[in-house]
C-alpha cells in the first residue's frame, strides 16, 4: 500500500473507465463524461457563485491530475501540489427558459463539450432565466462515478450554506499497484471468464451505430411527480417485492425497449444489460469522493419472455441474486486490476471481443433515495436532480432512474441518429404506460 | 437456535454489509433507516441463505417481515 498527496493507484474499474474514455473520444470526439443538473426554483447570484465555487476547488488538487504510468507498470493518477486555474464555470442567460426540451438543449451542449486538456475533469454550467434556473455540474467518469459526483456536490452545497464550514482536500490517498497475490487474481479472473463465456452464448441484440464521427448525445427526462412516483414504487412492491424497485424498474424498461426492436421489425433473440453498482467499502468518506467504485451485474433477458412482467421480474431477481451469491462483482473488481498492465488501445480492441463488438444493448442504472441531499442551494430551493450521461457506444443507448425529494426521474441517453424522436416518444409513452403514470 | 443468537448474527451481517458500526444497529430499528437499496437486500438474502441455510428470495416476503430486524428474526425462527 501507498500513502501519497501525489500519486494515487488507479483500481481496474478505474482503468476499465479510462478505456471507456478513449474509446468514446475516438468514436463521439467527447470522452466519458456525465452531468449532474439541479433545477432552482429562481435565479442565482452569479458573482457570488463565481467567488465561492473557486475557493472550494481550489480546495482539491487531485481534481487536476492525469493519468500516468511509472516502472510498476501500474496506472496512477498523477496529483499536482495545487490548484492552477480557476473553476470552468461557464454562463448562458436565456431570459425565458422555455420548454423542457429547450432545457435539455442547452444542457445536452455542456456535457458533450470535451474537456479542454488532459488536466481539466469538471466544468460548471449556469443557466439563467427569470424565474428559475439550472445548475450543472459537468465531471469525467476518470475522476467520479455517479455516486462520487453526487457526493462531492453535496460537500459543496454544505459549504456554500455555512460559512464556518471548513472543507479540506489535501487528501492523503492510499491505494495499492496491486502486481501481487496472482492466484487470487486468476480465480477471479476464470469465474469472470465462465461468466462472459456464458453470456456469448447469445449474441446480444443491439441498435445499429449510426455513420459518422463525433456524434453527440440527446436526452430525454421523464419526470414522475409525487403521485405517480409514489403508484410506480406500490407497483414495485407488489409485482416485485420489498426493496426490489431495480429489478421491477429494469424489467419494465426491458419490455419498453423490446417494444422499440419489434417496431423495428428486427427479430430478437436476447437482450444484455450492464448495471452498475456501488462497491464502496465505506471506510474513508472524502478519499470515496473520488474515482469509481463501481462493479457490475449483468442481466440477461431471453426476447420471448418479455411479455410476462412477472416473470421477467422473477428472472431478473435471481440473476442479482446468483451473482452475488457467486460473488461475481468482487471477482469482477478483482480480476480487472490485470486489465491495467494493457495499454488502452489493445484493452479497447479486448473488450469488443467476446460479444462480437455487441458489448450491451443499453446500460442502465437506478440512483435510489439519498437522505443526505441538501434541499437548497445558495438558499435557493432545488426542485429537481437528474443525471445525464453519455454512453459508451456501443451500445450508445442508456436509461438513468434517480430519486429525489418524492419525484423519479428517468433519463434516456441516446447517440444522436441511433433512435429517432417518434421512437424516444414512443419509449416514453411506453413506459409512462407500464408504470401506470398518466402521458407527459 | 435462540432468536437473541439469529438477532444477533443479523446485526452482525447486516453491518458488514451497510459497512456501519455493529454498535449503531439496534434490533427493533426499521429497515427502511439502514438506508438499504435493492442490491443491498439481495446481499442480506444471500448472508441468510449461507448462514441460516434459508432461500427467503423464493418466498413471498412483505414489508411486515422487514419491519425491523427483529421481525426479520422471528421469520427466520419459524422456517428454521
Amino acid at each position: 500500500m501507498v500513502s501519497s498527496k501525489s500519486k494515487r493507484y488507479l483500481s481496474g474499474s478505474d482503468w476499465v473507465i479510462n478505456t471507456l474514455d478513449y474509446m468514446m473520444k475516438a468514436t463521439t470526439g467527447a470522452g466519458n463524461m456525465s452531468q449532474i443538473v439541479l433545477a432552482l426554483d429562481s435565479a442565482i447570484d452569479e458573482a457570488a457563485l463565481r467567488v465561492r465555487l473557486n475557493r472550494f476547488i481550489k480546495e482539491f488538487p487531485v481534481l487536476q491530475g492525469n493519468v500516468t504510468r511509472d516502472y510498476k507498470l501500474t496506472p496512477y493518477w498523477k496529483i499536482p501540489g495545487k490548484i492552477a486555474a480557476d473553476a470552468n464555470l461557464n454562463v448562458h442567460h436565456a431570459e425565458s427558459l422555455g420548454s423542457c426540451e429547450d432545457v435539455l438543449s442547452l444542457l445536452g451542449q455542456s456535457v458533450n463539450t470535451p474537456f479542454k486538456n488532459d488536466n481539466e475533469h469538471l466544468a460548471f454550467h449556469l443557466i439563467k432565466g427569470n424565474q428559475r434556473s439550472f445548475f450543472a455540474m459537468t465531471f469525467d467518469h476518470r475522476l467520479f462515478d455517479a455516486r462520487g459526483a453526487e457526493a462531492f456536490l453535496n460537500l459543496f452545497q454544505r459549504y456554500l450554506a455555512d460559512d464556518d464550514f471548513s472543507v479540506s482536500g489535501d487528501i492523503c490517498f492510499t491505494s495499492s499497484s496491486a502486481l501481487t497475490g496472482w492466484m487470487k487474481k486468476f480465480y477471479a479472473g476464470r469465474n469472470v471468464n465462465r461468466k462472459i463465456i456464458a453470456l456469448s452464448k447469445s449474441t446480444p441484440e443491439a441498435l445499429p451505430l449510426p455513420s459518422g464521427e463525433k456524434k453527440s448525445f440527446r436526452y430525454r427526462l421523464i419526470s414522475f411527480d409525487a403521485d405517480e412516483t409514489e403508484r410506480i414504487y406500490d407497483n414495485a412492491y407488489n409485482e416485485a417485492g420489498y426493496l426490489m424497485e431495480m429489478p421491477y424498474l429494469l424489467s419494465v424498461v426491458i419490455q419498453t425497449v423490446h417494444e422499440l426492436f419489434r417496431s423495428r421489425s428486427r427479430t430478437t433473440s436476447s437482450y444484455l444489460i450492464p448495471v452498475s453498482i456501488d462497491m464502496r467499502p465505506g471506510k474513508d468518506a472524502v478519499q470515496e469522493l473520488f474515482f469509481n467504485h463501481v462493479s457490475y451485474l449483468f442481466f440477461q433477458a431471453q426476447a420471448k419472455d418479455t411479455d410476462n412482467l412477472k416473470g421477467l421480474i422473477n428472472s431478473v431477481k435471481q440473476q442479482m441474486y446468483e451473482q452475488v451469491k457467486a460473488g461475481f462483482p468482487a471477482d469482477l473488481a478483482e480480476a480487472s486490476l490485470l486489465t491495467r498492465i494493457a495499454p488502452l488501445p489493445v484493452l479497447g480492441k479486448l473488450l469488443h471481443l467476446p460479444l462480437k463488438g455487441k458489448m450491451a444493448t443499453f446500460i442502465f442504472s437506478y440512483l435510489g433515495k439519498n437522505p443526505q441531499q441538501p434541499p437548497e442551494f445558495m438558499g435557493i430551493e432545488i426542485k429537481n436532480i437528474f443525471h445525464m450521461p453519455r454512453v459508451p457506444a456501443p451500445p450508445g443507448l442508456g436509461f438513468f432512474c434517480n430519486y429525489f425529494n418524492g419525484q423519479l426521474n428517468l433519463v434516456i441517453s441516446y447517440l444522436e441518429g441511433l433512435v429517432q424522436n417518434e421512437e424516444i416518444n414512443m419509449l416514453e409513452a411506453g413506459l409512462r404506460k407500464r408504470f401506470g403514470a398518466g402521458q407527459s | 437456535m435462540t432468536l437473541n443468537n439469529i438477532e444477533d448474527k443479523l446485526i452482525q451481517g447486516i453491518a458488514s454489509i451497510t459497512s456501519r458500526d455493529k454498535s449503531s444497529i439496534e434490533a427493533d430499528m426499521p429497515f427502511h433507516k439502514l438506508g438499504i437499496d435493492s442490491m443491498g437486500f439481495v446481499e442480506i438474502l444471500v448472508f441468510i441463505e449461507k448462514t441460516f441455510n434459508l432461500k427467503l428470495i423464493e418466498l413471498d416476503l412483505t414489508k411486515k417481515d422487514f419491519e425491523t430486524i427483529h421481525s426479520l428474526a422471528s421469520l427466520i425462527s419459524r422456517k428454521l
